[in-house]
């Protein structure tokens, strides 16, 4: 009986043990501590893990007072698991935001309320940043735009000259539609004009409009619409953005160009251009990022309108989290992070674009980043340069909602599942927009 | 001797303390990671607590007790609208468990018979309950899609029209308790398990009496079965009522709100949104309904369970 009792009190030691460790704190575990430690996290796969440890790894050398780490969690769980975090008090201190909540985490205190960029002599420019009540709270680290993309290889098959690579060319909507049915076949190459053509079978569709919820925002612009309102205390949703959203849907809808898409996942590119059954789609510059996955031969355009030019931007912010210890120094990586010349990878992989005025305006720097990066290259680099980079500074490009907007991810958690009925033709977008109106007014007003 | 105290020797009470002690990380381990946060949980929802208030130097107001704020707050504010996440989880629930226990016991009763490649054909009913429940669900989204998916195809090439199935409102729950009941293989072990024990003694009386298998089957082997039909329907019910993946890797609680279960709503709101009062009350909630059905389901076992024993 003694050896049981024995046994029964080292067990039960071993567990209070393992729980009084487990909860306690690691944060000095190989501290180096004539250095400021800070923890940085990202979100993304195995290769962006790798980039950007080999920026912080540059970071490091070059000097001596901040050591950096990379956290980096899911895409899918980012926002979760830093909540998950911040209530167990061990939330990184600074990191990668998830765009569509960036002010409301702000508001909410998860993230400092502080400039990086205060008494710098540069910054982002204006269509990459976040503000609350005209203060700004973040920056994009790499901006976006939206393009047009096509198999070039198709259009040279149906004898249709490629899409239009500047704005003042750019197809007006109904001949973005003509030129879509030409470039819609069936099994036996008959295009959609053909009275032979067979709608049964279907081998290649001309357009795949991105219908991800927030990619709709554009062709509402487009049309003199608004999904908000300028200073994002109201969710607009009007008539002409409504009648825009329905011109999406009616493309596969009505004119049977472009496939059923009901946009429950995030997989535009690799649904259409990318899976090599569909002529042209709209996809973010980062769409140069998968070119690299196949060998089809891409080309890219400017986007169609519809009564206007209009184009959003994105790309997603970085931030210093509240309970940092070190503020500043998390600030100044921060600012050494978002310059393109230190944060290269994404640029040259082409994930992003850079950031700042000067790499848009001055030739040097746009041939660096355009014309001697092969990804951009090869899609035809003047096209990609009046196509894409001059889009990021014209006046019709304009930040999408969630730069200006609070409570945009709840208006996703609420838009996303109910345009799938828009989507597959069961209601009008208007009848889908106005039975979640009440939802989308209190979400933008958090009330 | 009823009613006498027997004096415990001092064996006894020392083995008593030995189980009392090894009883204790049991104990500990329920209470940190069960009880106290299904207390807790249940706290937190009569708070406006949110992720924001643990932060060091939070800018939030302190958290307080709103009463039940919460609870009025989920049924009434249009982005949660959570009336319709329940009626959604019965309906996929109900739809879910009804179907899987039929379809199930039905597998069970041709694998429990004498046929070429029982052993393989065991395996395979088995085998989509241990695949993991993302990747399936990703996979199902591939073959049931609109365009390009293989389910369409094979409707098409027979003659059918196309189904929407996920992508639709009157098509995605039926969809989903398809998937659902693929999935349900744990259900088929077990009821495999149970018709192995139903005494052949009464199967082989009734067949000289001259029943055939239909009325053996009616009288024999479902009131010995009614036992397994009950615990299969009751694990059923509370997996059914969790459901939680198809809306996370694929629907996002649509079409609609077609689909909006109430796991994924409590997620969204509690977790991604950060609001764990309002989390918190849709789970209170959440965990009294999940005990209703499950109490419904007891009271109405006791008229139609069969104990051959009698119950204990």
């Amino acid at each position: 009986m003694k050896i049981k009792k024995i046994l029964a009190l080292i067990l039960t030691a071993v567990m209070l043990m393992s729980i009084v460790t487990a909860c306690g704190s690691s944060s000095d575990y190989n501290c180096k501590c004539d250095v400021i430690q800070l923890e940085f996290s990202i979100w993304g796969d195995e290769s962006e893990r790798e980039s950007t440890q080999g920026a912080l790894d540059v970071f490091n050398a070059m000097q001596s007072d901040i050591f950096v780490s990379l956290v980096q969690i899911p895409n899918e769980q980012y926002g979760e698991r830093l909540r998950t975090l911040q209530t167990a008090n061990n939330m990184p201190d600074c990191g990668m935001i998830d765009e569509r909540t960036a002010i409301g985490w702000t508001r909410e205190g998860l993230i400092k309320k502080i400039d990086i960029y205060e008494g710098q002599p540069s910054r982002p420019f204006a269509g990459i940043t976040f503000s609350d009540g005209g203060q700004p709270i973040g920056y994009s680290i790499g901006s976006e735009v939206l393009a047009l993309w096509f198999n070039r290889d198709m259009f040279d098959a149906a004898g249709v000259p490629y899409p239009p690579t500047t704005l003042d060319t750019a197809w007006q909507w109904d001949e973005f539609i003509e030129v879509a049915k030409l470039l819609t076949l069936d099994a036996n190459g008959n295009n959609l004009n053909s009275p032979n053509f067979d709608a049964t079978s279907i081998v290649q569709y001309g357009v795949y409009v991105n219908q991800w919820a927030w990619q709709l925002e554009v062709w509402a612009l487009s049309n003199g619409g608004r999904w908000y309102s300028e200073d994002g205390t109201r969710a607009v949703f009007d008539d002409a953005a409504i009648e825009a959203m329905q011109k999406v849907y009616d493309l596969h809808l009505v004119h049977g160009v472009a496939p059923f898409n009901p946009a429950q996942t995030d997989d535009g590119w690799w649904d259409s251009v990318g899976a090599g059954n569909v002529a042209m789609c709209t996809e973010g510059q980062w769409a140069t990022g998968f070119t690299m996955f196949s060998d089809i031969n891409y080309g890219v355009g400017v986007l169609p309108y519809m009564k206007q030019q209009a184009n959003i931007t994105a790309g997603g912010p970085v931030g210093v989290f509240a309970d940092t210890k070190h503020p500043e120094a998390a600030a100044t990586f921060l600012r050494w992070y978002s310059d393109p010349e230190s944060n290269w990878a994404p640029i040259l992989d082409g994930w992003v674009m850079p950031n700042t005025t000067d790499w848009f305006t001055e030739e040097a720097k746009l041939t660096r980043w355009i014309d001697e990066v092969p990804n951009r290259a090869r899609l035809d680099a003047r096209a990609f340069r009046t196509a894409v980079a001059d889009v990021a500074l014209h006046p019709g490009t304009v930040p999408t909602g969630w730069y200006y907007t609070p409570g945009t991810d709840q208006i996703d958690r609420v838009l996303i599942p109910a345009l799938v009925e828009a989507a597959n033709g069961s209601k009008t977008v208007k009848e889908v927009i106005e039975s979640v109106r009440p939802a989308l007014e209190a979400a933008v007003s958090g009330n | 001797m009823a009613g006498k105290k027997k004096k415990k020797s001092l064996m006894e009470k020392k083995e008593q303390r030995a189980a009392y002690v090894f009883l204790i990380p049991a104990f500990l381990g329920l209470s940190l990671i069960t009880y106290i946060p299904l207390l807790a949980a249940m706290a937190i929802g009569f708070t406006d607590l949110r992720t924001g208030h643990f932060v060091r130097n939070r800018v939030l107001p302190p958290p307080r007790f709103v009463g039940f704020d919460n609870f009025v707050e989920i049924f009434t504010n249009p982005t949660i609208d959570f009336l319709n996440s329940i009626g959604v989880t019965v309906y996929y629930a109900l739809f879910a468990v009804i179907s899987s226990v039929f379809y199930s016991f039905f597998i069970a009763i041709l694998l429990n018979r004498k046929i070429p490649g029982r052993a393989i054909l065991r395996a395979i009913f088995y085998l989509p309950y241990i695949l993991p429940a993302a990747a399936v669900m990703i996979s199902w989204h591939f073959l049931l899609r609109y365009e390009g998916g293989l389910i369409n195809y094979f409707l098409v090439n027979l003659g059918f029209e196309r189904s929407h199935f996920l992508s639709a409102s009157e098509t995605v729950i039926p969809s989903l308790v398809m998937i659902a009941v693929w999935q349900c293989g744990n259900l088929i072990v077990i009821f495999l398990a149970g018709l192995q024990n139903v005494p052949r003694v009464y199967l082989e009386a009734a067949e000289i009496d001259g029943a055939n298998f239909l009325k053996r089957f009616r009288h024999i082997t479902v009131p010995c079965m009614t036992p397994i039909i009950f615990f299969n329907m009751l694990m059923s019910l509370v997996v059914s009522l969790q459901v939680v993946v198809p809306a996370l890797s694929v629907t996002r609680g649509g079409p609609g709100k077609s689909s909006m279960f109430m796991t994924f709503l409590m997620y969204h709101v509690g977790f991604r949104e950060g609001d764990l009062g309002k989390g918190s009350a849709i789970s209170f909630i959440f965990f009294i309904l999940a005990a209703i059905l499950a109490a419904i389901l007891f009271m109405t076992s006791k008229s139609w369970i069969f104990y051959e024993e009698g119950e204990d």
